[in-house]
């Protein structure tokens, strides 16, 4: 599609004009948005693949609805695209109100495409009473989804960071660089691999193999240069020219998601996976879906994170409802015990300097679990790409590995 | 007499408005973004750019490949193997162990199976296992590539033990209306050798009825998604995979290249089926030339044997990946080279009881409701075929009959995309109403195929005897017909049970999020990594299809108790 000024002013105009009708409704107090709240039926729709993550909703479900008389009924899809795909029929049918997803599990790409086609509720978080916990000076990401400024138009709900899991029982000395990993698939042929992009674990090995490889990291955070493409991404080819022959099964098939890779992980066809959770080997190894000798390792300056987060659609029907359960899923409560590697693992957004000393206590108490990085060990974050660079490499991966 | 031939001439016109009208308005829906009209992506420019895109794709060739392979390849291999077995098989106790599992077979729903399938041949899967560490060695998985092969091999073999026993289960229909038992003595008799028999009398009698069930497993093997996605090829996948990833990628200009690629899916599998029908005529031409060349000896009698083990090869496939299942569901770790469970833990039930209420119930609801449905209509069009065939009147809206097979032909994601802006437009979507709709569109050609057989063939002197004894027409189809056609009809609803529960697609693009299913749970767990929890759903909706199955089986055995002639 060609790039078109004409149609962004007229998309810009579309989106105030929503803005400002909606404006009135918006500005009220925290107190007015949970008494509308009640009684609201909220449909979350997330990623439902794991049990543990889904067992955890339906705890704060039962919270929500016992404080604030909200039912949250959690929609659980295979991948989120599907909902977008929804929204953007719903939208493609006149819908302006009265959609079907009031709240969604998103970020990165599909927050990017959501907010660009106008899917999006106005800026809200910023009425949420928990809001102000969240760490926005350290954890950059709550601000800047794939660099693309969230504009309080999603909730900031977790944190991720690129991890790899290895087993401690085959594997004595992890790497700790891309070129130790080519070393370690040379020595230890097929017991490793990747996810095909354009699976989002996928994407982000190869980001961070870019990140780590190329000469040019500061170009990779302004929106891609096609000129440039070539001496950026050269060293990438390289090493994963060199990488694939020693990958599992040749690389002539490769895992289709970082689920099927935990799965050859605890099956043991291979020794190193990756997880965008630090804690998630911990909590696997205690629901016994990972072998006890399984540990973490990230690479040396550092690896990429990210945050996930929370957004209400432009036409959801219990927007304060969903305001509601967003702002709760952000309270220390929620965030301490989602944090809790027995229950899910997953690292808060919040700021402990800003909570008080009983709600720090709530995160004080939890155990690191016996596969998790401390947060000295697990290093710098290194910040996602520029979303353009994704859709270029991605294409240019396919090009030469998926013929 | 009149009023009621009036009265059923509704029954065809509706089941054609059932499917018509919405699939055409879907296929129009579905293909507006691949000539560039997107209006939610400001795009309303007739275009045919996404077609270029489309082929210029990197992984489009490898794509198709993938496709032609496992398409063509399942379906030719699985009737072949239908047909083979029957023809060495009839008869034997091997035969009727065959028609005992077919309703456990047909239940283990497809993802199911596939989850099972490729546990059992992965390098680190059941079968190395057996012999790991010995005799083979292996104290870790060797790095073959055997599930999600390049080739599309072992996909093409999961469609393969998927779709015979549906093929067995027509071929077992079909054979009901053949004089098979004389047919053999006749052939018999005359010196001809078995398999003569069956190439020469009884499959050219047999071919017409299973065309349909054919070009289904035709079209439904070129566009599957969620096998393909489960042990197809990675790199790249198949073309049906790619479309329903564009239609969920980030990127909402991916919608162009998708629309454009269902079009091009749907233009292959009506290519597929052209060919087929051709060959089909091909074949034919040349065999009526043969037919009557009067060789009794086939070269190929030595085979004959092979049969029995093709069969146990079937069951023993389907049986292993099944008792997969099961042990996944009861294991707490499981690790290469254990042939069974280290831990065993009934958490993985426990856990899951409380939320699997909401999802069978829902299932059972809709999969009732819709067949219960589907077997009104069927009904109501057969006795308004039989009338005008009485009254040797032709109608068009009987002959168009056919038209109800077509989303057994099409692609499911060739027309889904568009029905759900459809509803969207006349605020439609998430009811009750429209999701036994979309269940029915699927579930209807299905227990039309598997009645036909049997309901033509019911002898309807049995009717006239109860109109002469006094009873009006309606109650003698009430009262005769209907009550010795219980079992099949039960059947066929069992079947149509069956069809509903498995429904993913249809069900998330009508559904608007409001229905979970036992299927659109296993499909969202199955895209998780924990097997088993994946095997516990996965069993619930195996569980909740054969008891359709056991229903349509026992209930007729009790109502009939006193009635020998009804036993059998």
């Amino acid at each position: 599609m060609a790039y078109c000024p004409k149609r962004l002013l007229s998309i810009v105009i579309v989106i105030l004009t929503i803005m400002l009708n909606l404006a009135p409704a918006l500005a009220r107090d925290w107190p007015q948005i949970i008494a509308a709240a009640r009684g609201q039926t909220v449909y979350f729709n997330g990623w439902g693949g794991s049990e543990v993550i889904n067992r955890y909703i339906s705890w704060a479900a039962g919270q929500v609805n016992q404080r604030y008389g909200i039912t949250v009924k959690h929609v659980k899809v295979a991948d989120i695209g599907d909902v977008v795909s929804r929204i953007l029929a719903e939208k493609s049918g006149g819908r302006t109100s009265g959609g079907s997803v009031d709240l969604m599990w998103i970020n990165g790409e599909n927050f990017h495409a959501m907010k660009d086609n106008g899917l999006l509720l106005p800026p809200y978080t910023q009425m949420f009473p928990n809001y102000r916990l969240v760490d926005t000076e350290n954890k950059v990401s709550t601000l800047f989804d794939f660099t693309v400024p969230v504009d309080n138009q999603e909730s900031p709900w977790g944190m991720a960071q690129l991890v790899f899991l290895y087993d401690s029982e085959v594997v004595n000395d992890p790497p700790s660089t891309m070129a130790e990993l080519l070393e370690f698939c040379k020595d230890h042929k097929g017991r490793f691999s990747y996810p095909a992009p354009p699976d989002f674990y996928g994407t982000t090995f190869i980001k961070q193999a870019l990140l780590e490889l190329t000469g040019e990291r500061t170009l990779l955070y302004k929106p891609v240069d096609i000129g440039k493409f070539d001496q950026v991404t050269a060293p990438l080819w390289v090493f994963l020219d060199a990488l694939h022959p020693h990958l599992w099964r040749g690389g002539k098939a490769q895992p289709k998601s970082a689920p099927e890779m935990k799965r050859l992980l605890a099956d043991r066809e291979i020794f190193i996976s990756l997880s965008f959770n630090p804690a998630e080997a911990s909590n696997a190894i205690a629901t016994g879906e990972l072998p006890e000798s399984i540990r973490t390792y990230v690479h040396e300056g550092g690896t990429i994170g990210n945050t996930h987060f929370l957004a209400i659609p432009f036409n959801s029907s219990a927007q304060e409802g969903a305001m509601v359960l967003a702002d709760f899923l952000l309270s220390p409560e929620a965030q301490a015990r989602k944090s809790d590697p027995s229950i899910w693992g997953d690292p808060t957004v919040l700021a402990l300097a800003k909570l008080s000393p009983e709600q720090r206590t709530l995160f004080d108490t939890i155990p690191l679990g016996v596969a998790t990085l401390s947060p000295e060990e697990l290093g710098p974050v290194i910040l996602e790409p520029h979303a353009s660079w994704v859709t270029a490499i991605e294409k240019e991966w396919l090009r030469r590995y998926s013929k | 007499m009149s009023g009621r031939r009036n009265r059923l001439k509704i029954f065809p016109a509706l089941t054609l408005a059932v499917f018509l009208l919405p699939i055409l308005v879907g296929l129009l829906f579905t293909w507006a973004p691949a000539f560039g009209y997107l209006s939610a992506a400001g795009s309303n420019r007739f275009s045919l750019e996404p077609f270029a895109t489309l082929l210029h794709h990197p992984s489009l060739p490898g794509a198709l490949r993938s496709t032609f392979i496992s398409g063509i390849g399942a379906s030719l291999m699985s009737l072949g193997l239908a047909l083979w077995i029957a023809t060495t098989l009839y008869g034997s106790r091997l035969w009727s162990t065959i028609e005992l599992s077919l309703a456990p077979l047909l239940s283990l729903p497809h993802a199911a199976f596939a989850i099972g399938f490729s546990f059992l041949i992965a390098p680190s899967g059941w079968l190395i296992r057996s012999v790991s560490p010995f005799p083979s060695g292996f104290t870790y998985p060797p790095d073959w590539t055997t599930n999600g092969d390049p080739w599309a091999i072992s996909l093409t073999l999961t469609m393969l033990f998927k779709e015979t026993p549906f093929l067995l289960l027509m071929i077992f229909s079909g054979l009901s209306r053949l004089d098979v038992r004389r047919t053999i003595w006749v052939g018999r008799s005359l010196g001809y050798h078995r398999l003569r028999i069956w190439t020469r009398l009884i499959i050219p009698q047999l071919y017409p009825m299973l065309r349909l069930p054919l070009l289904a497993v035709l079209a439904y093997s070129l566009s599957v998604v969620d096998l393909a996605y489960i042990i197809g090829p990675s790199l790249p996948p198949t073309l049906a995979v790619l479309i329903d990833r564009w239609f969920h990628d980030p990127d909402i200009s991916s919608r162009f290249v998708g629309a454009a690629g269902a079009l091009l899916l749907l233009l292959v599998t009506l290519a597929c089926i052209g060919s087929a029908l051709v060959l089909e005529y091909l074949i034919s031409k040349i065999a009526s030339r043969k037919i009557l060349d009067g060789r009794r000896k086939s070269p190929f009698e030595l085979l004959v044997g092979s049969g029995s083990f093709y069969a146990l090869i079937l069951l023993g496939v389907n049986v292993l990946s099944l008792t997969a299942l099961m042990l996944w569901s009861v294991a707490h770790s499981w690790r290469f080279p254990h042939f069974l469970p280290a831990r065993f833990s009934f958490s993985n039930w426990s856990a899951a009881l409380s939320h699997l209420l909401e999802p069978v119930s829902v299932s059972a609801l809709a999969a009732f409701l819709s067949c219960l449905l589907a077997i009104i209509l069927v009904v109501g069009c057969f006795e308004n075929e039989q009338n005008l065939a009485r009254s040797r009147i032709d109608s068009i809206s009987q002959r168009s009959l056919w038209i109800i097979y077509l989303p057994l032909l099409i692609p499911q994601i060739s027309f889904l995309f568009g029905i759900q802006v459809l509803l969207i437009i006349f605020n439609l979507e998430g009811s009750w109403g429209t999701l036994i709709w979309i269940h029915l569109v699927f579930v209807l050609p299905y227990v039309f195929l598997t009645l036909a057989n049997t309901y033509r063939s019911y002898d309807q002197r049995y009717s006239y005897v109860g109109t002469s004894l006094g009873a009006r027409p309606v109650r003698s189809f009430f009262r005769v017909k209907l009550i010795m056609l219980t079992k099949p009809i039960l059947f066929s609803m069992a079947v149509g049970f069956g069809v509903s529960i498995a429904q993913y697609l249809p069900t998330l693009y009508v559904g608007a999020g409001r229905f979970a299913t036992i299927t659109t749970e296993t499909v969202s767990l199955a895209s998780g990594s924990d097997r088993r929890v994946m095997a516990v759903y996965a069993l619930s909706q195996f569980l909740l299809a054969l008891t359709g199955f056991l229903t349509a089986i026992v209930l007729p055995a009790i109502m009939f108790r006193n009635r020998r002639a009804m036993q059998n």
